[in-house]
C-alpha cells in the first residue's frame, strides 16, 4: 500500500499532494499513478461506505484528496493519453440549489475515472442538452432534493432523449426512487454516491 | 382536555383523550405560506395575507382561528428575528413570484434584488452586503448562499469565529420572551419555544443567512468533513456553546418559568435518506456530552421537555438521542432507510416521544390520492399513538406544491382519527 493510496483513502489532501509529487519524482506516469494508487483508493473508501463503516464526510474528504491530486496530474497529461471511462454531464435541476450530494457523485465519478462536466445547480433542460451535445456526453446525471423540483427531471429526460442525443440519463436525490426513474423514462437511479459509480459503469457497458 | 394537557399527557407516555397534534409550533413542523393561505380559504376564515414568520423556508404563521379550525394543540414562540436576522415586525405586503401576496418584515421585503428571475436576500436586510440567500426562478423558499471566506487555514482556525452568532441573552430579548410566552400560554395550547443558542452543528445555522460577515467554517461540506478531521475544534465549539446556552437558559427560565412545555433544542440533521452522517461512536464522542449538559440542566431545573429534530435514517442513533436526554424526536422520517414505524415504536416508544411521522411528505402527501393519505394517517396513528408518546405531524414542513385537496384530506383524516 503506497503513501498516495493511504492519503486518498484517509482523505488527507495535504499528504496526497506530497505523495503525488513523490510518485512523479519516482518517474511514474500520471496515468499509472491514477490507475494504480488513486482509483484503487477511491474504490476502497467506496466499499467501506457501502459496508456502513464510513460515512458521507469520509467520502467528501477522500474526494477532495483525489481532486487535489488530479489537479496536479491533469496538466501533465495530453488528452489522447488520458483514459476515461466516459464523459458525464451532471447538474442539479432548475429551481433546486442543493448540490452537496450531486457534487459528491461528481467527485466519485471523477475519482473512479470518468470525465465529469459539473454544471452546478438550478440547471435548465436547455443547458443540459446543450452541454451534453457539446461534450458528446455518454451520460447525463440529474439531481433534485425537493419534491417541488423532482418533477422537472422528466422535462430534462424528455429534452435529452428528444434531442436525439446518445447520452443515457441517470437520476438521484433524496425524494427520488427507482420507481420514479422508471415513470419518467430515465435510464437509471442510484440512492447514493458510491452506487452511482457502479450504475454509471453498468449503463455504459 | 386542553391542548396543553393533551400534549403533557402524551409526553408523559400516557394516552390522552385523543391523538395530540402539532402544526406550526416549530420551524420543522409547519406549513409553507401557500398552504396556510389555501387552508384559510378552505375553512372559510378571514381572507388576508399570511404572515411569513420563518422567511427562509417561507413558513406561514398559523393564527388562532386556523389553529382552532384544525384542532392544533400547540403554539410556537419564535425568535424575535427571522432567518435573515430581521425582526419579525413592521409587516408589509409583498407579492411573491408565484403570485401570492404575503406579509413580510418591511426591512426584508424592501431589500430584495432580482436577477435571472430569482430573488436575492441579504443579511439583516442590508443589500450593501453580498447576498446570503437565493430563491431561484420557480422556487418557493430561500436557500442559503455559502459564504465561506477562502480556504480554511487549519493553522489559524479560531473557534471564536464559529461562535460569532452565539451571545449572552440581553434584557430586551428576555422581555420579549416573557411577553411572548405569557401571551402564548393564554391560548391553553402547549407552548413550544425556540429560544435558540442550543444548536450544535446544524448546517442551516453554520451557513446562516443572518450573519453579516461569516467567519470560521461556513460551508456545509467543510462542516461535515470537520466532524472527521477537526474533532478537537468541534468539541471546543460545542463546549462553549453548551456552557453559554445553560447560562442563557437560567436567565430565560427566570422570566418565563414553567409556562413553557417544550423547548426546541437543535435541528442538526444526522441522517441522510439511506444512512447517517456519522457513526454512533462519533455521535457519542462529539455531540452527546454537550447535548446532555443542556438537557440535564433543563430537566434538573424546569418542567420543560426537550425537542430534537433530525431528518433521515437515524434509527441507529435513537438510543444515543435518548441517552443524551432528549424527550422528543422529530420528524420521524419513515420514508428513510430502516425507519420502520412499528420497529421504532416497539424499540424506543416508551423512552422518547415521536413528534411527526404522521404522513410521508416525500411521496404520499404530495403525490398520493386523498384515499391513500387517509389510509396512511390511520395506519401510522394506530402504530404511534398507543400508550402516548406521539404528537401527530407531517414529516417536516408541508411544502408549497402539495395539492390543496391532499392537505385537506390530511386534515380531515386526522380529524376522523381523533373523533
Amino acid at each position: 500500500m503506497d503513501n498516495l493510496y493511504e492519503a486518498i483513502f484517509k482523505g488527507n489532501a495535504p499528504a496526497a499532494k506530497v505523495s503525488v509529487q513523490e510518485a512523479l519524482n519516482a518517474s511514474r506516469t500520471p496515468q499509472e499513478i491514477i490507475d494504480s494508487s488513486m482509483i484503487p483508493a477511491m474504490e476502497a473508501i467506496g466499499a467501506e461506505f457501502e459496508a456502513g463503516r464510513v460515512f458521507v464526510p469520509n467520502l467528501l474528504l477522500s474526494a477532495r484528496a483525489m481532486k487535489v491530486s488530479l489537479d496536479i496530474l491533469k496538466p501533465l497529461m495530453v488528452a489522447e493519453q488520458s483514459a476515461s471511462l466516459g464523459t458525464v454531464v451532471i447538474g442539479t435541476v432548475k429551481g433546486d440549489l442543493h448540490d452537496i450530494g450531486k457534487n459528491l457523485v461528481a467527485s466519485m465519478l471523477e475519482g473512479r475515472g470518468f470525465k465529469v462536466i459539473n454544471l452546478g445547480n438550478d440547471v435548465s433542460k436547455e443547458r443540459f442538452v446543450e452541454e451534453a451535445a457539446a461534450n458528446d456526453a455518454d451520460l447525463v446525471c440529474l439531481s433534485a432534493l425537493l419534491t417541488t423540483t423532482m418533477g422537472y427531471m422528466k422535462d430534462v429526460v424528455d429534452a435529452v432523449h428528444g434531442a436525439g442525443l446518445r447520452a443515457k440519463v441517470m437520476i438521484g436525490g433524496a425524494p427520488v426512487t427507482a420507481e420514479f426513474a422508471e415513470q419518467i423514462g430515465a435510464d437509471g437511479y442510484s440512492s447514493n454516491a458510491n452506487d452511482a459509480v457502479a450504475l454509471a459503469k453498468q449503463l455504459l457497458s | 382536555m386542553t391542548g396543553k394537557e393533551r400534549i403533557r399527557t402524551v409526553l408523559d407516555h400516557k394516552e390522552a383523550d385523543r391523538v395530540a397534534m402539532d402544526f406550526g409550533s416549530t420551524p420543522v413542523s409547519g406549513m409553507h405560506c401557500r398552504i396556510v393561505e389555501a387552508l384559510r380559504r378552505h375553512y372559510g376564515l378571514d381572507d388576508h395575507p399570511v404572515y411569513v414568520h420563518e422567511a427562509g423556508q417561507m413558513l406561514g404563521y398559523i393564527e388562532d382561528d386556523l389553529a382552532e379550525a384544525l384542532g392544533i394543540d400547540t403554539i410556537g414562540c419564535f425568535s424575535p428575528n427571522n432567518a435573515i436576522g430581521v425582526p419579525n415586525r413592521d409587516w408589509k405586503e409583498y407579492r411573491m413570484p408565484w403570485g401570492q401576496v404575503v406579509m413580510l418584515p418591511a426591512r426584508m421585503a424592501d431589500s430584495f434584488t432580482e436577477k435571472n428571475g430569482g430573488l436575492y436576500t441579504y443579511p439583516e436586510g442590508d443589500n450593501t452586503l453580498p447576498p446570503s440567500g437565493y430563491m431561484p426562478e420557480g422556487g418557493y423558499f430561500f436557500d442559503s448562499i455559502e459564504r465561506q471566506n477562502g480556504e480554511i487555514d487549519d493553522d489559524n482556525l479560531n473557534v471564536e469565529d464559529n461562535l460569532q452568532e452565539f451571545g449572552e441573552v440581553d434584557d430586551a430579548t428576555l422581555e420579549y420572551w416573557k411577553t411572548t410566552v405569557d401571551r402564548a400560554a393564554e391560548s391553553g395550547r402547549a407552548v413550544v419555544a425556540g429560544f435558540g443558542g442550543m444548536a450544535l452543528g446544524d448546517v442551516a445555522r453554520i451557513i446562516s443567512m443572518a450573519i453579516r460577515e461569516p467567519r470560521g467554517i461556513r460551508s456545509v461540506a467543510e462542516w461535515y468533513m470537520s466532524t472527521v478531521c477537526r474533532p478537537d475544534y468541534i468539541k471546543e465549539m460545542f463546549d462553549r456553546i453548551s456552557a453559554l446556552a445553560v447560562r442563557n437558559l437560567e436567565k430565560i427560565h427566570d422570566v418565563v418559568g414553567e409556562k413553557v412545555d417544550v423547548v426546541y433544542v437543535c435541528g442538526a440533521d444526522f441522517g441522510t435518506q439511506t444512512s447517517q452522517f456519522l457513526s454512533v461512536d462519533t455521535f457519542r464522542e462529539l455531540y452527546l456530552p454537550y447535548y446532555k449538559r443542556m438537557n440535564d440542566w433543563i430537566h434538573g431545573n424546569t418542567t420543560w421537555k426537550t425537542f430534537k429534530h433530525s431528518c433521515g435514517a437515524v434509527y441507529p442513533l435513537m438510543d444515543s438521542f435518548i441517552d443524551a436526554g432528549f424527550d422528543i424526536i422529530n420528524p420521524v422520517q419513515i420514508a428513510a432507510a430502516v425507519m420502520d414505524p412499528q420497529k421504532l415504536k416497539d424499540e424506543f416508544g416508551s423512552r422518547i416521544t415521536f413528534w411527526g411521522g404522521g404522513i410521508n411528505t416525500q411521496k404520499t402527501l404530495p403525490f398520493g390520492t386523498p384515499a391513500e393519505i387517509r389510509e396512511e394517517v390511520f395506519r401510522l396513528c394506530d402504530i404511534f399513538s398507543k400508550d402516548g408518546g406521539f404528537v401527530f405531524n407531517s414529516i417536516h414542513n408541508i411544502q408549497a406544491n402539495v395539492p390543496v385537496e391532499n392537505v385537506v384530506a390530511l386534515m380531515e383524516a386526522i380529524k376522523e382519527v381523533r373523533s
